[in-house]
Parts: structure tokens; C-alpha cells; sequence
């Protein structure tokens, strides 16, 4: 194996990692807090992705917008004082056909993200939480939102391959004589400076202390005055949140399509597994351990192998450590 | 009258646990509960904090009706429990679970000096403010229970058994301190199954049977303790 394909190898790995540690941290969040999987996490991916294109591309919300911005101008001169101040407004949309960019889609798309994943709480699992047999319901219930999700986002907009604008342009770069794409390279950096965001969050703010106590001890929580019925959807919010940042960045990369999230959710539940459920540090060290297998069994035997591999180390770990890799007796 | 529970009915599904049980504390008084195990007393204490939803029957503080209340709200009224068996967070530092233990709105301004006030009862604790919750010893966990529970600036405090699996000298500390804590003027329910523990904290004490009091002692200081004993085992026959 050459050096370069090393570095290669090391690269792809550590995009697969990041975009499964971002995926899989708010998957283990949820389990950790609620106590319950969100299967319609892979389609809260999607969604980030397809709010970010709607926002920042030409083709999305800006497209739609001109007709209005045109009669706005056009007609404005009949409506009086009114039509003074709305003229600026239709010039401001005219202006903006070039869709608004990812400086506000970004920001926006992960926002929208977190009002999603507040809807699925409340629409497809509080319904059901306390109930017997709830962690079982809660999965038909996601799996059925996600279907739901898939499908209206096809209506939506339709069946053709959308793609988000590289937030970086420019030439790859370049580390021991292999290129790196800047898109990568983004990736790479921002994943642990946002999980980095995350542990100061549930570390040093009240309402994070407030989601750990939850996931550690919900009865004490309530004794201490902790309000879970609040924690438990905050944790979806910021779990979803997080889940359309994955979406932006994979949106980047690839293709957005309806069901882009299905085959990196597979690889979340197995990072989450793989790392002990519940347990962040084991999730996110997961997550790069399983983006690296992924990548050079790739590499060295097939793609199609990567699977094989990927599922045969699962087994392997589970065998001598049945919580998973970071696994304590609370997870 | 500071806090009084009447004809309380509450337990799991349909099986009743507390049956008809009626008690009362008045303000700056400590209370004592005991009997044997199974007989409802924990099941009392998670109803009167509002983890277990009341099936009839009353619960007032402060002349306030609370019964069914949130546990949120019920500890904003400022009526701690503090629950049985080392119960915390376990992954988390000392100063992490005191500082949960000062969640709610009403408790944030007396935070520095509730902090001081946990520190000085159990230097302990200060000793392993980061250390993690699980990796404490059983007394020092209880200590921590304890601490969390001051830290929520208890009106009426609830000690759910505090010497329960404790060695006898950390037992006698945990003692001291609680005595201390009496002394201070919080008001107290404690339950524990050691009765010597109790009659050095406590004016009153009730012994619950079968979901209610059977036996309510008027004041300890005249009651003897081979008298409890009695109440508790029953006569001794030769």
C-alpha cells in the first residue's frame, strides 16, 4: 500500500467518521434520555439537507419568490403609501434569485432541523411515552414518520438529484502528495469543533446538566425539580439539530435524495451499538473506528466487502464486550 | 400545621400499597417513621413527592392543597425528598450533582452559601467535589444524597432511610449530621428502620404497618425504648 493511498484511506475515513459521529451522537442522546430509538432520524438528515438546498439554491424558496417579487414591482406604483414601502421589499427579492446562500441556509436548514425533530416528538412519541410497550411502538411510529418524510419531500420537489453548493471553492489540498477535497477537509474540522459545541453544551449549560441527569437517573432528576416532560423533547431538538447538520454536510458531497439517510442511519445504529449504548465518548470514538474499518476494507478487499467487515468487528466486539466498547452498567 | 397527609391511598396499578394512611409535622418539628419492610413507607415518600399519583386522600403544606402536583412543583414549594438507597447521578462529579440539586428557580440565589453550608456539614464531599458520584463510598454517597437535597433549600426535608447498609461508624457521623441539620431548624421526616437513630433526631414518631400508622408515640422524650421495641417485635412472652 502506497502512502498515498494511506492518507486516502485516513481521509475518507475520517469524512465517514465525522458524518457518523454527528449522525450517531444525537441518536445515542435520545436513547440515552428518552430511552427510545428515533428511526425517522435518517429522514431529519434528509431534511437538513433538502431545506439547505431550498434555502440556498437558485432553483428552491428564491425561484419561487420571483413571481411575487416581479408584481411587487411591477404594480406597486397603484397601491399607494403601502406600495412605497412594500417596492423595497420586491426589489430586495428580485435581487435574491440567485437563492440566498449558504451563510443563511445553513444556519436556517439546522433551525428548521430542530423544529422538526420537536414535531416528530410530539406528533410520534410522547403520545406513547410512560405507556407499556412504548420503545416498540416509538419505532413503527419513526419508521412511519420517516416513510411519511421520504415521500413528501418526493412530491415536493420532485424526483430529480439535487446538490448543495461547496461551501469552499477552490483547489484540493494537499497532504503528502495526496489531494484532498476542501469540501473533505471541512468536514474533517468542523465535525469535532460542533461535538466539541455539544459537550460544552451538556457539560457546562443548565439545561444540558439537566439532559444528562435525565439520562442518568429520571426518577432523582424529578426529585431535584428537573421537568422531563420538557428535557425529553429539548433532546430531540438538539439530537435532530445535529442530524441536519450531518444532512448538510452529505448534501455536499453527494447527492440529495428522499432517501439518502437510510444507509448512513443503518451505520449510526451500529456505531451507537458499537460504542456502547448511551455512552457519547464511546459513540464518537465509534464512529471514527467504523468510518476507518469502512474505508480501508474498502480499499483493500471491495466496496462491497466493507460491509462484511464492518459487521464482522461489530460481531467481534459485542462478543467480548456485549455493552458495546465504552458500555458502563448504566447504558 | 406545616405538612399533613389524610387518609392517603396510593400504590402500583391496582394494588393499593399506602391504605388510608393519615399523619402530620409541624413546623420545625422532626418526625420519625418506622416499621417493617414492605409496609409502604418508601411507597409514601415517592406519593408525597409526586412520583406515584394518588389514588384518594389529601396532601397539604402550608395549609396548600398538593396533592397530585408535578414533582417539579412540589419541590418548588420547597418540600425535599431525598430518596432511599444512594440514589444520583452516577457519572457525574460531586459538585455536578449539588449543583442539580439546586435546579430550581427558587434555590439559585442562596447557591454560594448552600454550597458553603453542604461543605462544612460533610468536608468529605468538598474533599472529592470532582470526583465522579459512583466511584464514592456508600457513607459519602449518603452524604451527597443528603447534600443534594440541602442544597434544594428544603422547607420540610424528607431523609428516606439514611443508615440503610452503612458501616456503624459512618452511621454515627451520618447521625451527627443529621442531628445537625435538625438543629439547624428544617424540618424533618425521617425513615429509617433503626430506631435508636431516630429517637436522637425525632419528637414523634409513627409506626406504619400494612399501608397505615398503627401506633403514634406523643412525645419520645417520655416513651422509653424497650416500649418501642415492643410496639415494633410485639410483647416479648417468656
Amino acid at each position: 500500500m502506497t502512502l498515498e493511498a494511506i492518507v486516502a484511506i485516513i481521509a475518507s475515513g475520517l469524512v465517514s467518521g465525522s458524518l457518523y459521529a454527528l449522525m450517531a451522537s444525537g441518536l445515542s442522546l435520545v436513547w440515552g434520555t428518552v430511552r427510545m430509538f428515533n428511526f425517522a432520524h435518517g429522514a431529519l438528515v434528509m431534511i437538513g439537507a433538502y431545506a439547505g438546498w431550498y434555502i440556498s439554491n437558485r432553483g428552491g424558496l428564491a425561484k419561487v419568490l420571483q413571481p411575487l417579487g416581479k408584481s411587487i414591482t411591477a404594480n406597486s406604483e397603484d397601491w399607494g403609501l403601502l406600495g412605497d414601502l412594500l417596492h423595497p421589499l420586491g426589489e430586495w427579492i428580485l435581487s435574491i434569485k440567485g437563492g440566498f446562500g449558504l451563510l443563511a441556509g445553513v444556519p436556517l436548514a439546522i433551525i428548521f432541523c430542530g423544529i422538526a425533530g420537536y414535531v416528530i416528538y410530539m406528533l410520534l412519541v410522547k403520545p406513547f411515552v410512560g405507556k407499556p410497550g412504548a420503545d416498540l411502538v416509538v419505532i413503527i411510529t419513526t419508521i412511519a414518520g420517516a416513510s411519511f418524510l421520504q415521500n413528501a419531500v418526493q412530491v415536493l420537489f420532485g424526483p430529480r438529484y439535487k446538490q448543495l453548493d461547496r461551501i469552499l471553492k477552490g483547489p484540493p489540498v494537499e497532504v503528502l502528495d495526496t489531494a484532498i477535497g476542501l469540501q473533505e477537509v471541512l468536514i474533517i474540522v468542523l465535525t469535532p469543533v460542533s461535538l466539541l459545541l455539544l459537550n460544552l453544551f451538556l457539560k457546562r449549560s443548565k439545561l444540558g446538566l439537566a439532559i444528562r441527569a435525565v439520562a442518568q437517573n429520571d426518577d432523582f432528576a424529578r426529585l431535584v425539580g428537573i421537568n422531563v416532560n420538557q428535557i425529553y423533547p429539548l433532546t430531540f431538538v438538539v439530537s435532530s439539530m445535529l442530524a441536519g447538520l450531518a444532512g448538510l454536510m452529505l448534501g455536499g458531497l453527494f447527492f440529495i435524495l428522499p432517501t439518502m439517510g437510510s444507509e448512513p442511519l443503518l451505520r449510526a445504529f451500529v456505531v451507537v451499538v458499537f460504542g456502547g449504548l448511551g455512552s457519547l465518548p464511546g459513540t464518537i470514538i465509534g464512529a471514527y473506528v467504523i468510518g476507518l474499518i469502512e474505508q480501508s476494507s474498502a480499499y483493500v478487499f471491495s466496496l462491497y466487502w466493507a460491509p462484511v467487515v464492518l459487521f464482522a468487528t461489530l460481531i467481534l466486539v459485542l462478543i467480548f464486550r456485549p455493552r458495546g466498547l465504552m458500555g458502563g452498567e448504566n447504558s | 400545621m406545616l405538612f399533613q397527609v389524610e387518609d392517603l391511598v396510593s400504590g402500583y396499578g391496582k394494588i393499593d400499597v399506602v391504605r388510608s394512611l393519615s399523619l402530620h409535622v409541624d413546623e420545625g418539628e422532626h418526625v420519625g417513621l418506622f416499621g417493617p419492610n414492605g409496609h409502604g413507607k418508601t411507597t409514601l415518600l415517592r406519593t408525597i413527592s409526586g412520583l406515584i399519583p394518588v389514588n384518594s386522600g389529601k396532601i397539604f403544606f402550608r395549609g396548600e392543597d398538593i396533592t397530585g402536583l408535578d414533582p417539579r412543583k412540589i419541590v418548588e414549594h420547597g418540600l425535599i425528598h431525598v430518596p432511599q438507597g444512594n440514589q444520583l447521578f452516577p457519572e457525574m462529579s460531586v459538585q455536578e450533582n449539588l449543583t442539580l440539586g439546586a435546579y430550581v428557580a427558587r434555590t439559585t440565589k442562596g447557591k454560594t452559601s448552600n454550597f458553603e453550608k453542604v461543605f462544612t456539614l460533610f468536608p468529605r464531599l468538598k474533599e472529592r467535589r470532582s470526583q465522579r458520584a459512583q466511584t464514592l463510598s456508600g457513607g459519602e454517597r449518603q452524604m451527597l444524597s443528603i447534600g443534594v437535597g440541602l442544597m434544594g433549600m428544603p422547607e420540610l426535608l424528607i431523609l428516606d432511610e439514611p443508615s440503610v447498609g452503612l458501616a456503624p461508624l459512618i452511621k454515627e457521623e451520618l447521625a451527627r449530621a443529621i442531628g445537625e441539620i435538625a438543629t439547624s431548624g428544617v424540618t424533618m421526616i425521617v425513615v429509617d428502620q433503626d430506631v435508636e437513630l431516630l429517637l436522637g433526631i425525632c419528637q414523634r414518631l409513627y409506626l406504619i404497618e400494612k399501608g397505615a400508622v398503627s401506633l403514634e408515640t406523643a412525645d419520645v422524650s417520655q416513651v422509653d425504648q424497650a416500649e418501642i421495641l415492643e410496639m415494633y417485635f410485639g410483647k416479648v412472652t417468656e
